[in-house]
């Protein structure tokens, strides 16, 4: 049998501009330097099957979120290519598009049209997504008003509630308060658990990915250490780091 | 191109709604709310119409309507331009979280500014009729006008967007350039009358925000007929100004999230 597969990443390469912005004096100042480059990924290959759970770990500074936007299509690769095989994909991250004077409400529309959601199918979910974020009130108040406890519950239940194919995950896993916080992270559970949702998580935490993921890439200064089962490479990663 | 009409049928509604929040936004925390879209326009003309009109006794027919139309096409195109260069760093939060074209930051933007020209229109109008300017079916020529502007403003917006994410001096750049633009552009006098030979000449068909305003009051208060033949060759330039800005922006977008 054929496997479904939902993500397709070969030999991604990504890199960073070391000279970010110019203006006239610094460009003049510049002038004949070579442009300092940092390449964040060095071709970088694999594949994640549909329904599955794929873990991203790795220290600081190894490519984790550049790849996860990259995927995202938020960058481009400067070589090598990403195939999402017509998926639909949202990177969860915190208040996207938020406006911060709009009520709660309208930021609901705002924020789901731009994850390229209709408004017709924000509409069917708006009460969910309402009674998950379980701010009262306050959902009819300016975001500006609101607790950072409360912007983030927000956020994160439009970006739980409306779902796309893929599932992209940069640590958010723990929002609000102690409550709300179990409640997320049992949503996210069902969310990332469901049949044929592909999941990718980026996470400093080895016990969420060892609990959640099918499978785990270590990405090491660019590029791939290892990939293969969690137990294995979280022991693996976990004595590296020890060092 | 094909792209870009996809992109333009997809995220077309998302534009709208932000513009809308956005407006809302805007006056959400002023007392006089909405009443202030009315007030900028009319106390501009009024300062407009004071210093030009009194201290300096400009004898042009019309004279408050006359500026004001031209106030209104300069605003716009003035909102567009100084609004797109720093446009993609103000949605630093957007861009590096999620994939929307760029473009349609602009078209939203654009959407804003096109409400307010037509608020400033509407109140042209009553101007107008206070002034007792006689009306006749020339004016509807206004909105080919109208669209030629928005054309051309929106190629240039374009690429000053595409420029003002790496190029930290644009701002400043484009600010010297439009006080420049302003002032050769006749918002305030009869470029035909006060300007003769080549200079006019110039001013009037290589400038197409001087053009265009020059056509405006034509047809709004001179009752004559436009130059077609003027604004099918900017409508033609401005397009292919959007066109080149577009596949600018296409090949480049998405590295703007790894510059800002």
């Amino acid at each position: 049998m054929k496997k479904d597969i939902a993500i397709t990443v070969k030999d991604l390469h990504i890199t960073y501009r070391g000279l970010k912005k110019t203006s006239i004096r610094a460009s003049w100042k510049n002038f004949g330097n070579k442009i300092e480059l940092f390449q964040a990924l060095k071709g970088v290959s694999f594949e994640v099957e549909k329904g599955k759970i794929l873990g991203i770990i790795g220290k600081n500074g190894s490519g984790k979120s550049t790849m996860l936007r990259a995927i995202a299509g938020i960058f481009s690769p400067d070589k090598g290519s990403i195939d999402l095989h017509n998926h639909t994909i949202s990177l969860l991250s915190i208040g996207v598009g938020f406006n911060k004077k709009l009520t709660g409400k309208e930021n609901i529309f705002l924020s789901g049209m731009l994850l390229g959601f209709s408004e017709e199918e924000i509409k069917e979910k708006e009460k969910e997504i309402i009674d998950f974020a379980d701010i009262g009130d306050f959902i009819y108040k300016p975001v500006k008003t609101y607790s950072s406890g409360m912007y983030s519950k927000l956020a994160f239940a439009i970006t739980a509630i409306l779902e796309t194919d893929i599932i992209l995950i940069d640590e958010v896993l723990s929002v609000g308060d102690a409550k709300f916080k179990e409640k997320s992270y049992n949503k996210m559970k069902e969310l990332i658990s469901a049949e044929d949702r592909t999941v990718v998580i980026v996470s400093h935490s080895l016990d969420t990915i060892a609990e959640l993921c099918d499978e785990v890439l270590w990405l090491h200064e660019g590029k791939i250490k290892k990939i293969g089962k969690p137990d294995k490479i979280i022991e693996e990663y976990s004595k590296f780091m020890a060092i | 191109m094909k792209k870009f009409f996809h992109n333009l049928k997809k995220y077309f509604k998302y534009s709208i709604y932000s513009a809308k929040a956005e407006l809302k936004s805007e006056v959400a925390d002023s007392y006089l709310n909405w009443l202030w879209w009315i007030i900028e326009p009319v106390c501009f003309m009024l300062i407009y119409t004071f210093v030009f009109g009194v201290v300096f006794k400009n004898s042009e027919a019309y004279f408050a309507s006359f500026v004001f139309i031209g106030l209104t096409a300069w605003e716009f195109f003035n909102r567009m331009i100084s609004g797109s260069v720093k446009l993609i760093t103000n949605n630093r939060d957007l861009v590096t979280k999620v994939y929307i074209p760029k473009y349609i930051l602009l078209l939203s933007k654009s959407f804003t500014y096109i409400f307010k020209t037509g608020i400033s229109i509407i109140i042209t109008f009553i101007l107008m009729a206070f002034q007792g300017v006689h009306f006749t079916w020339h004016i509807a020529f206004l909105i080919p006008i109208l669209l030629v502007i928005y054309v051309f403003t929106f190629g240039i917006g374009l690429f000053l967007m595409h420029f003002g994410v790496t190029f930290n001096d644009l701002a400043n750049l484009t600010n010297i350039g439009l006080r420049m633009v302003f002032y050769v552009s006749g918002v305030f006098y009869n470029i035909s009358k006060r300007l003769s030979g080549n200079l006019a000449h110039i001013l009037l068909n290589y400038n197409p925000i001087a053009f265009c305003m020059n056509e405006l009051r034509k047809v709004m208060i001179y009752n004559e007929l436009p130059n077609f033949l003027g604004l099918g060759i900017w409508f033609v330039v401005g397009i292919l100004i959007c066109m080149l800005g577009i596949s600018t922006i296409h090949k480049n977008e998405n590295s703007y999230a790894k510059v800002i």
